[in-house]
């Protein structure tokens, strides 16, 4: 009888044996890939391929692309600001000390040059001569006053030329080396509603002991009187500028075990395939080696391959 | 003693009768308010400490969060273990308790202890916090809102979900806790543009400082006025975007510059970590319900119901909440299969007592027992605190058959006396005799029954909750309908029972039984003089179940279909929650062409934290299946599982997993793994973890018989890891702080104080604008501004770097540690561990402080094992002492303990025929089974006795007493079959648990009577005490 009760304890355990293994069983969903030599150390890329059908492809936004060339260019972000172009800005100076009798020009008015900008009795010679602009330009600042006493010390009018405008660019120190005089740069306001493109033309020799900063000069033309002096502006200058035989979108890199690996296309399935990539662009990367010209791969959507190679991997994991 | 009982039942009828209706009464009484569930909550008793903080990797968490409130709960008196996960933003750590521990009192032992551990977890950190008082049973409404309208956006039904629909259901009695989810939490963004504040030279921690000092109310006591007091107040909060806009930053040169002209402000969503969504279609705003511990669910379920209707009529219009998960249906379902199942089988029952009785006033009295017994076992079932489940209320389905054994035995005595009795005797003197007579071995073969109960209660763990209620009201059924029979069946004999009118041998018996005697007479007769066929057919029978056993196949408990089916994604630990959604939305598409689907409702990640704490690259699909007549393709849950996932197929990038409700829940909170054998390493590095535990698995591989060997993954959660150069700072004259101000206000956003209106009260983030944070470039190019006055860009003073960080932190014991998980195959896990054991320490090179654990299912079965190693033979030997004390006889003893092989072919024939698996729910059968087997066996034993002690020939006292005790063995067996038959052919929800219960039983009755009414005569003789005098006085 004895037995029976010890038959009992066998079936309870047998019970239980059995029930785990088959929980067990469910966690383990067989993955399409069926390939164990994932977590291989070297993490080689033998057999890490996908299959999917077409409709999977379209269902999940797959997007296939033939690899091709295609230009890179390469961007550095920078704050500037907008400042009149010295090389057309004139300081104007009265000849002789003395009273002013006469003003003419007002700020922001658009003068021609030798116009009168104002009229001044000399202390000296106590005769009128006239305060002309030694250029053709606006009124940007002016100090002068009816019966103000003006010396030769002080300007009276400051003339630009805002046909052109200089933008100064903050350069960091670590953005020193990149930046040469020649870039194209565009300059845009803080919200990108004016735009424009200049070339850089000047690189101050020398860092700023406070900021730790050298200024790029880039010059920006300025018909419509669009850019203000003093105004706030990002420039984003063109560092690099090149034609890459094999450009594809940042979209199509995914990182597998700390490679950077793309999705190519061969007989009908995808390869997570290891390759070296060169500069990158704000879209395009360059790719050094490991797709060629020609080869199909995954431009976007790589992530859903990249998820069903690692399927058996993130399991449920532990504590939940 | 015993006798006693009967005696005095019959001189004091008027208060038993009293007491009886008493008892009556408040069992129905308490019935009615007896909590009800649906199923047993198995849910282990624990308390869990949840900690949100905000954008912090794992790694942080773990060790500003994680750690203290680990360290406070270390020590509290009656925990089992305390087991945290560290995951990005979210710290959670579980407090298990032992079972015997009020949850409110450990919930206040963790209160308290959380102070502690508040005072360790830094400023802005986040802040420790109980989860709902509630269990893994408690969500018991899901809804989300339905807007019919199109014209409300997400953060609009949020807001009304949080403030309307969420406070509005608080209120109602039971409801612990109503969480939120999907959509997005609105908040009042102030999107900063980094140029505008180089421009205006401030700096983002000024503007944070700026827009919390221009939103305060204060008071300022009262001033007197004419003696009167007036309250002075001065209000200077900020109530809409215009007031916020207009917060001043700075005045350069008298000129103010405002909030507006260096910032967008406008209203948006938090950052969230859960999506809702619906139908492939679009996102939802839902919420969930919790019901408070230990409260009715069913009560809760409909309050919160009506409270719903209410809601509805003030949600704005065109809002609409539509519940798509009720408990309420499942508690329902499993309620009506049991109860169901208990009506048939008291129906079925009286029809046996009608026809085997001969008489409807027997029956009667019999029939009475069955009411009884149940509301004394739901009167003392409130007093213990068991629920109305599918488990308890089974427990008294299966008890219906024989709960009127002891009231059969002692009514068909009482009616066999008085057939016989001479018309002098009063009829209290022969019911008195009768019971006398019978008294005693009814107590004795009630309590067999509920002592092989017994095991039952030693079960741990899940089984132990689950099988615990159902052996809990077997016993009470038991009790009571012992104590009807030895108290109320007497007296109730005596108010229904009559002396048969015409008296006389052809009037004796049930036409039925005479049939049956007829048949059975010439049988047993063949078997007591050919005892050697008999002990032959018995051994044969034996020898079959023996063959059989081994090729049943073994489950361990059958899985309680809830009739709601969900479909859990776990996509790749890395995904954005963005891409999360969009896969989830795709599979929600394929869902939604199954027919018989009506809508899918998913909820992606977390919520409000509380219930759910999935990290968001886990979607859990609820789906809402047409009503029953309406399908097509699939009758029955396990049908429609396959329709779907045939209709998934394999998903790419995406693990498919269904499961159920509350299943999930539960098994979320269970501690422990799944597998059988789980090796955790626990120590300090987690790289070095990571290698020792490939180490340990590659060992453990190549031992003999390992299976499924897993390691759980830890890592694959990409970072940007931005590291401050301290040589770098150094130069600038800048902090660690002030660069860490600027990386979290910038990329994450900080909270600048709250807008309100009325109790509304929504977050005013200070962030910058994506285009300056959202890539790794961009943040490079952070400015952080020196004390000089100096901007420098973020990666001249940090390295910016991306990595592969760890997903979650696991913890237990306050030690981080890897499982590596393993099943045995073809071998036994004793050994196996013995041999990976000796192979770890010899070939696996663990540092200081690295130590490895063995734990897993294997450890709890060895130790159910011993614990049933101990248990089951007390039970035995009790089973036999009281036998023993019954009959006084040990060869008695032995001969009904015989019915247990026999009893037990039965059960696993009926088993293998009916191709069901052994499981728990069997093995509950068999002992149920045992114990009926043995009463059936008492009850034959004690009148051969009888007949023996009044001298008659041994072969003729073996079969003139199986002759006359065929009517009480058989109906017995047949009442209990007949009470079992309802669930064995339920399908209801819950059903399946009941069933191989109800098989084991049933195909075990059939054997077991069959035997003990021609073997048990057969081998008496050798089994019968010489018939010196007086076996029984």
């Amino acid at each position: 009888m004895k037995k029976v009760f010890w038959l009992m304890i066998i079936t309870l355990c047998i019970a239980g044996d059995v029930a785990w293994s088959q929980q067990k069983d469910e966690h383990d969903e067989p993955g399409r890939t069926g390939d164990p030599s994932l977590q291989d150390e070297h993490g080689h890329e033998e057999g890490r391929t996908v299959k999917l059908t077409p409709e999977e492809l379209h269902e999940f936004g797959i997007e296939v692309d033939v690899a091709g060339g295609g230009v890179i260019r390469l961007f550095l972000s920078l704050p500037g600001e907008i400042r009149p172009n010295a090389d057309r800005l004139a300081h104007i100076v009265p000849r002789f000390p003395g009273i002013v009798t006469e003003v003419y020009a007002q700020l922001g008015d658009r003068v021609k040059k030798g116009q009168t900008l104002a009229t001044i009795e000399s202390d000296e010679s106590l005769a009128p001569f006239q305060v002309k602009t030694l250029i053709s330009g606006t009124v940007i600042s002016k100090h002068i006053t009816l019966g103000e006493a003006v010396s030769r010390e002080r300007d009276t009018y400051v003339i630009a030329d805002l046909r052109t405008v200089w933008v100064d660019v903050t350069l960091y120190q670590r953005d020193l080396e990149r930046v040469r005089i020649g870039q194209t740069a565009t300059i845009y306001v803080g919200h990108r509603r004016t735009k424009d493109n200049g070339v850089i033309s000047y690189i101050t020799p020398v860092v700023d002991e406070t900021t730790r900063t050298a200024t790029a000069r880039v010059v920006l033309a300025n018909e419509h009187e669009r850019w203000r002096p003093g105004m706030f502006v990002t420039a984003e200058i063109e560092i690099e500028r090149f034609d890459a035989d094999v450009a594809i979108p940042k979209t199509a890199l995914q990182t597998l075990d700390d490679h950077t690996v793309v999705f190519v296309e061969a007989d009908g399935a995808f390869e997570a395939r290891e390759i070296t990539v060169g500069r990158a662009g704000r879209e395009l990367v360059e790719v050094l080696a490991g797709l060629r010209p020609g080869e199909r791969y995954v431009s976007s959507g790589g992530f859903t391959l990249k998820a069903e190679l690692g399927k058996e991997a993130f399991g449920e994991g532990h504590g939940h | 003693m015993i006798e006693h009982v009967a005696s005095f039942g019959l001189r004091n009828r008027l208060l038993i009768a009293v007491v009886a209706v008493l008892v009556m009464f408040g069992g129905y009484y308490t019935y009615t308010r007896l909590p009800v569930d649906a199923f047993p909550d198995v849910s282990p008793n624990l308390v869990q400490v949840f900690t949100v903080t905000e954008g912090l990797a794992p790694e942080e968490v773990e060790k500003f969060v994680t750690y203290p409130v680990e360290a406070a709960m270390t020590g509290l008196p009656d925990v089992k273990r305390i087991r945290s996960v560290s995951n990005f933003g979210l710290s959670v750590v579980n407090v298990y308790f032992k079972d015997k521990v009020d949850i409110y009192f450990a919930r206040q032992l963790v209160n308290e202890r959380l102070q502690e551990a508040r005072d360790q977890i830094p400023e802005g950190f986040g802040d420790p916090e109980m989860g709902p008082i509630s269990t893994g049973m408690g969500q018991v409404l899901f809804y989300y809102l339905e807007d019919t309208t199109g014209e409300y956006s997400l953060e609009e039904l949020r807001t009304v979900q949080d403030w309307l629909v969420k406070f509005h259901l608080q209120t109602v009695p039971g409801v612990t806790e109503v969480l939120g989810i999907g959509g997005f939490e609105k908040q009042f963004h102030v999107i900063v543009h980094p140029e505008e504040l180089l421009r205006f030279d401030v700096t983002i921690g000024e503007i944070i400082e700026r827009v919390t000092a221009n939103n305060v109310n204060v008071g300022a006591q009262f001033i007197e006025k004419n003696a009167e007091e007036f309250v002075v107040r001065s209000v200077g909060l900020a109530t809409d975007i215009e007031d916020l806009r207009s917060i001043v930053i700075k005045t350069d040169d008298g000129r103010p510059i405002y909030l507006d002209d260096v910032a967008d402000i406008g209203i948006g969503g938090a950052i969230r970590r859960g999506v809702q969504t619906r139908n492939g279609l679009e996102e939802v705003v839902a919420g969930m319900v919790i019901k408070l511990f230990g409260t009715n669910s069913s009560t809760v379920i409909a309050a919160v119901e009506d409270k719903l209707e209410e809601i509805n009529r003030i949600l704005p219009d065109g809002v609409r909440i539509v519940p798509y998960y009720e408990q309420k249906s499942l508690v329902a379902a499993s309620v009506k299969t049991v109860t169901n199942a208990l009506i048939q089988g008291i129906v079925l029952v009286a029809l046996v007592l009608l026809v085997f009785m001969g008489g409807l006033r027997p029956s009667i009295v019999v029939a009475i027992s069955i009411p009884f017994s149940v509301l004394f076992a739901f009167l003392l079932m409130g007093r213990l605190g068991i629920s109305a489940n599918l488990m308890s209320l089974g427990g008294l389905a299966i008890a219906i058959g024989m709960m009127v054994d002891g009231t059969i035995v002692m009514v068909e005595n009482v009616d066999r006396l008085l057939r016989h009795a001479r018309p002098a005797d009063s009829r209290l003197s022969i019911i008195d005799r009768a019971c006398r007579e019978v008294g005693r071995p009814i107590v004795f073969a009630i309590t067999t029954i509920i002592v092989v109960f017994l095991p039952l209660f030693t079960l741990q763990g899940v089984e132990g909750k689950t099988f615990r209620p159902l052996a809990y009201t077997v016993a009470l059924a038991m009790l009571g309908s012992l104590v009807f029979a030895l108290a109320l069946a007497p007296l109730l004999a005596h108010v229904m029972m009559r002396r048969p009118r015409g008296v006389g041998e052809g009037k004796r018996d049930a036409p039925v039984i005479r049939a049956l005697l007829a048949g059975y007479h010439p049988v047993v007769r063949h078997f007591v003089r050919r005892r050697w066929v008999a002990v032959t057919l018995a051994g044969v029978l034996v020898v079959v179940g023996l063959l059989i056993f081994p090729r049943l196949g073994s489950e361990f408990t059958p899985k309680l279909r809830e009739g709601t089916i969900i479909v859990r994604l776990t996509m790749a630990p890395s995904i954005s929650l963005k891409e999360s959604t969009r896969t989830t939305l795709i599979v929600e598409r394929r869902l939604t062409k199954i027919p018989e689907v009506r809508e899918v409702v998913t909820r992606i990640g977390r919520g409000e934290i509380g219930a759910h704490t999935d990290p968001i690259n886990r979607a859990e699909i609820y789906v809402i299946l047409a009503p029953k007549n309406e399908w097509r393709s699939a009758t029955s849950q396990e049908e429609i599982e396959q329709v779907i996932r045939d209709e998934l197929g394999e998903i790419p990038g995406v693990l498919v997993n269904l499961t159920q409700p509350i299943e999930m829940t539960v098994d979320e909170l269970l501690e422990g793994v799944r597998a059988e054998l789980a090796i955790k390493l626990f120590g300090d590095d987690l790289d070095v973890l990571k290698e020792k535990a490939d180490e340990v698995a590659a060992i453990v591989r190549t031992v003999r018989g390992a299976a499924d060997v897993q390691i759980d993954q830890v890592s694959g959660t990409p970072q940007l890891l931005i590291r401050v150069d301290r040589q770098a700072i150094a130069r600038y004259g800048v902090n660690v702080a002030d660069v860490q101000r600027v990386v979290r206000a910038a990329i994450g956003g900080e909270v600048a104080g709250q807008i309100f209106e009325g109790v509304r009260r929504f977050d005013i983030l200070v962030r910058y604008e994506p285009v300056a944070r959202d890539d790794a470039d961009a943040i490079r190019h952070l400015l952080i501004t020196t004390p000089d006055g100096a901007r420098v860009p973020l990666d001249e003073l940090a390295t910016v770097e991306e990595i592969v960080g760890p997903r979650q932190i696991t913890r237990e014991e306050n030690q981080r540690f890897i499982a590596i998980q393993c099943n045995v195959v073809g071998r036994d896990i004793g050994t196996f561990v013995e041999e990976a054991q000796t192979a770890i320490v010899d070939r696996a090179d663990l540092p200081p402080g690295y130590l490895v654990s063995w734990g897993g299912q294997f450890r709890l079965q060895q130790e159910a094992n011993r614990r049933l190693a101990v248990v089951v033979p007390v039970t035995l030997l009790g089973i036999f002492l009281l036998l023993f004390t019954s009959f006084r006889s040990l060869r008695n003893a032995l001969l009904i303990l015989l019915n247990i092989p026999l009893a037990l072919v039965g059960g696993v024939a009926a088993l293998w025929l009916s191709g069901q698996n052994l499981s728990v729910p069997a093995s509950v059968g068999f002992i149920a089974l045992f114990g009926i087997a043995l009463e059936n066996g008492m009850v034959l034993v004690t009148y051969l006795n009888q007949l023996l002690g009044k001298g008659m020939d041994l072969d003729e006292a073996s079969i003139r007493g199986a002759c006359l005790r065929l009517r009480p063995v058989l109906m017995t067996a047949m009442t209990t079959a007949l009470g079992l038959i309802p669930l064995l052919l339920a399908t209801g929800t819950g059903s399946e648990v009941q069933r191989p219960l109800a098989t084991v039983v049933i195909g075990g009755l059939v054997t077991s009577t069959l035997l003990t009414l021609v073997v048990i005569p057969a081998l008496y003789k050798w089994f019968s005490v010489v018939p010196e005098g007086e076996v029984r006085s």
